[in-house]
């Protein structure tokens, strides 16, 4: 649960590169100059080139293998930015599918196009209005795919999409879809994070002619690339939650009613103490699951579950309640908050509610 | 697996140590669990139960031989206070090595070897605090079980406002001549020595005025009554000193210094509320296996109310995140990358977290849950319904919520006290 200088120096430079090149300043902007993009290639490219994508890939495939507690803090500080990046979508949700459910020769195939920034690709992993682990939302029969995803971040930029389908056979399978193949609809479509998403609408595309994930447990990479990018996700949420606290006893602190600082009322203080608290347990939660994942543990689907769901809980608080402190300046497009607010409600859908979340847990642990 | 990962790698000096000092940890382990299985009999593996907790003192008496010889095998070894100087009675282990201890007793379900509060709370201050005569004569004595220790906190008066404590020590020679009286102390009336925060100096603001101070309760005027409690127990009780002598040598710190002891002891006793769960006595049953039984389960295994399983969720939730911040506190301050934050929310928490399983359990346990008396209910259900009753005073010990966030808020997130309001 403790980051190793290493770890610490390169977070470090990661915050620096976030606060110079995509701090809230360049998500705003972003929002007003270029709608159709979530984020900014140049940007991503230099990411690239301070080593983000190999992050935690194994030194074997080309990556640096710098651990997931060392993932987890860049998410983490790329949340206290809110930085747009592919971050989630791609060098989480699209490598660690291709390393998780790909065959040796297709890791070695696409694995090196991936991480030099060269395409872009992300995961389609909902078809629902909730988010419910598995999904049947595209089904193949007699070899042609058809259905709809919703939801898939940077799905209107990515150059390959991995998209999971219930075979004819029953089975899941993972097609590699471009986004140019005969019978795919894309619609970006932008989210109040000020991301971009894309609904995917597929009608009787023609399996035979494209490419499947061919990796031995198809069922077993699924389930572990999305467990791992719940715990990433809520690394980010985490980082997210620290910064409007940071941000929200520093206004209480400056602010001046009936001649005293804010900050010196009671009220207040055990608002602010409770909302300490909360982060603290789902920054703890966080915290432990990278580390299981380091010392490769065969099972972190409940510790996945804790930490998504302690993450969405402290954010849905903590981001409510620093638009209340706030006061009017809270509810204003002026001030950061509301789109740390809007964040917080976009990232609490994705890979899962806290309801979902506590009913796995449920299961897991036999009630 | 590639030809790479089958080539011996270099292996530098600092992961050299670390592998040296995981396989000694290992060693210790190997060893600690053998004398575990060798020392500690059947009978004091099972869960505890508060009839069979091994308490020390004057008034000692054992349970059962079992309970003495596993006693008897810890004092020996200076397990009764694992990371204590052997000197005073302890073993001398490291905080790893005390950790392994803690997890094998916790593996082999070893009930704790004695309790007391001279144990959780003095005993640490001691050691920072006291003269080399007084480790001597007390940390010894609480280690092998000979003295039993309460503490002299609260006064009716003062309660969260500890500082204005009014129980007056006044210099009468090689003496103090104590008058006043304590209140929720605790087992008091079955304790041989207490710990007390008394005045020693009125002229001066309230904080700076107060000595640390141990009294023997077989002393002339000292005087005990327990408190009946909603529980229906009467753990607590009420102190009180009339003109007692009590010797300077009892005097820990400096005169009028007696906050600073207070404060350090503060730290153990609420690191002790928020273990406390681990010590106390649990129920036959899990909350799960509970919930099975009084609300049902249908045919995949889940519990028949899907609220109450998302209740439940919830809270089992919570419970394995504040381990989770436990355990990063351990591991923050053995990478010497301590946070001072975190400790700081571990009592509020852990506290909070059983009084939210408690009422979990009065609601599963329906009409059971409503009586302590009705004989016809189990006798562990009705224990439940009395812990659920004693867990209300967990908020309120040792430094109330309240208080507690009031800490949090200023020491972790520097927002100004109220005394700074301009």
């Amino acid at each position: 649960m403790i980051l190793t200088e290493e770890q610490q120096l390169f977070h470090d430079a990661m915050t620096n590169f976030f606060s110079a090149h995509a701090s809230i300043d360049a998500l705003r902007r972003l929002r007003e100059e270029s709608p159709t993009t979530g984020f900014d290639r140049e940007v991503w490219a230099d990411l690239v080139e301070l080593g983000l994508s190999g992050i935690v890939v194994p030194e074997e495939h080309g990556g640096l293998n710098f651990g997931w507690l060392g993932l987890g803090a860049i998410a983490g500080a790329s949340g206290r930015h809110l930085a747009p990046t592919p971050l989630f979508s791609h060098v989480v949700l699209a490598q660690e599918m291709l390393l998780n459910c790909g065959s040796t020769e297709q890791i070695a195939k696409h694995l090196p196009v991936l991480l030099s920034g060269e395409e872009v690709w992300t995961v389609a992993i909902d078809g629902d209005r909730y988010f419910h682990g598995g999904d049947d939302s595209v089904v193949e029969v007699s070899n042609t795919l058809s259905g709809r995803k919703v939801l898939v971040p940077e799905g209107a930029t990515a150059d390959r999409i991995l998209l999971p389908v219930r075979r004819s056979d029953g089975r899941l399978g993972v097609f590699v879809l471009s986004a140019q193949a005969e019978g795919v609809h894309i619609k970006a479509t932008r989210m109040m994070d000020g991301r971009q998403y894309a609904n995917i609408t597929i009608e009787k595309l023609d399996g035979s002619a494209g490419e499947w994930l061919e990796g031995s447990s198809l069922e077993r990479g699924w389930e572990l690339t999305l467990n791992r990018a719940m715990v990433i996700l809520a690394a980010e949420m985490v980082g997210s939650a620290r910064e409007l606290l940071e941000r929200t006893v520093r206004f209480l602190s400056e602010r001046e009613q009936f001649g005293v600082k804010l900050a010196t009322f009671q009220a207040l203080q055990h608002r602010c103490a409770k909302l300490y608290c909360e982060m603290e347990l789902a920054e703890s939660a966080v915290l432990a699951v990278l580390s299981a994942i380091d010392q490769r543990a065969s099972e972190i689907a409940a510790q996945a579950s804790l930490a998504k769901a302690m993450a969405n809980d402290c954010l849905t608080l903590i981001s409510s309640e620093a638009v209340q402190l706030h006061g009017g300046m809270g509810v204003t497009d002026e001030m950061d908050i509301g789109l740390f607010l809007k964040r917080s409600r976009v990232a609490n859908q994705l890979l899962g509610t806290s309801e979902w979340h506590r009913e796995r847990f449920a299961g897991l642990a036999g009630f | 697996m590639s030809i790479q990962g089958l080539t011996p790698t270099p292996v530098s000096l600092q992961q050299y140590q670390t592998m040296t000092e995981a396989h000694d940890l290992e060693q210790f382990r190997l060893q600690l669990r053998g004398w575990l299985e060798a020392n500690c009999p059947p009978s004091q593996r099972k869960a505890v139960v508060q009839s069979e907790q091994i308490w020390g003192g004057r008034q000692r008496q054992f349970p059962s031989d079992d309970a003495r010889a596993w006693f008897e095998a810890c004092r020996d070894r200076g397990f009764t206070a694992p990371d204590w100087p052997a000197e005073y009675g302890g073993a001398g282990l490291s905080d790893d090595e005390a950790r392994v201890l803690k997890k094998e007793m916790k593996q082999l379900g070893c009930r704790p070897p004695l309790y007391d509060q001279g144990l959780w709370m003095l005993g640490p201050a001691l050691l920072v605090y006291g003269t080399e005569e007084q480790k001597r004569e007390h940390l010894t004595a609480i280690a092998r079980g000979e003295i039993r220790w309460a503490q002299g906190y609260s006064e009716p008066g003062a309660g969260s406002d500890l500082a204005s404590l009014k129980t007056r020590a006044e210099d009468d020679g090689d003496c103090f001549v104590v008058n006043g009286t304590k209140i929720w102390t605790t087992k008091a009336d079955e304790a041989d020595w207490i710990f007390c925060l008394v005045r020693t100096n009125v002229q001066v603001p309230k904080q700076q005025g107060i000595s640390f101070l141990l009294i023997d309760m077989e002393s002339d005027g000292v005087s005990t009554s327990p408190i009946p409690l909603i529980s229906g127990e009467s753990e607590f009780c009420q102190t009180f000193f009339d003109n007692v002598r009590v010797p300077k040598k009892n005097l820990v710190g400096e005169l009028d210094g007696g906050w600073a002891v207070a404060k350090e002891l503060l730290k153990h006793e609420r690191k002790m509320m928020a273990t406390v769960g681990e010590m106390t006595e649990k129920p036959n049953l899990s909350l799960v296996d509970l919930a099975r039984q009084c609300v049902g389960v249908e045919e995949s295994g889940a519990l028949g109310s899907s609220a109450l399983r998302d209740r439940m969720a919830r809270h089992l939730m919570r419970e394995q995140a504040i381990e989770r911040l436990a355990e990063r506190i351990f591991l923050q301050g053995k990478a010497g990358q301590s946070d001072a934050r975190l400790p700081l929310l571990m009592k509020y928490l852990g506290t909070s977290e059983i009084q939210t399983k408690d009422e979990l359990v009065l609601e599963l346990l329906g009409v059971e849950g409503l009586s302590m008396e009705d004989l016809s209910i189990s006798e562990s259900n009705r224990k439940m319904v009395k812990q659920w009753a004693f867990d209300k005073a967990l908020t309120i010990a040792g430094g109330t919520s309240e208080i507690q966030l009031n800490i949090i808020a200023k020491r972790a997130l520097g927002m100004p006290s109220v005394d700074e309001k301009s």
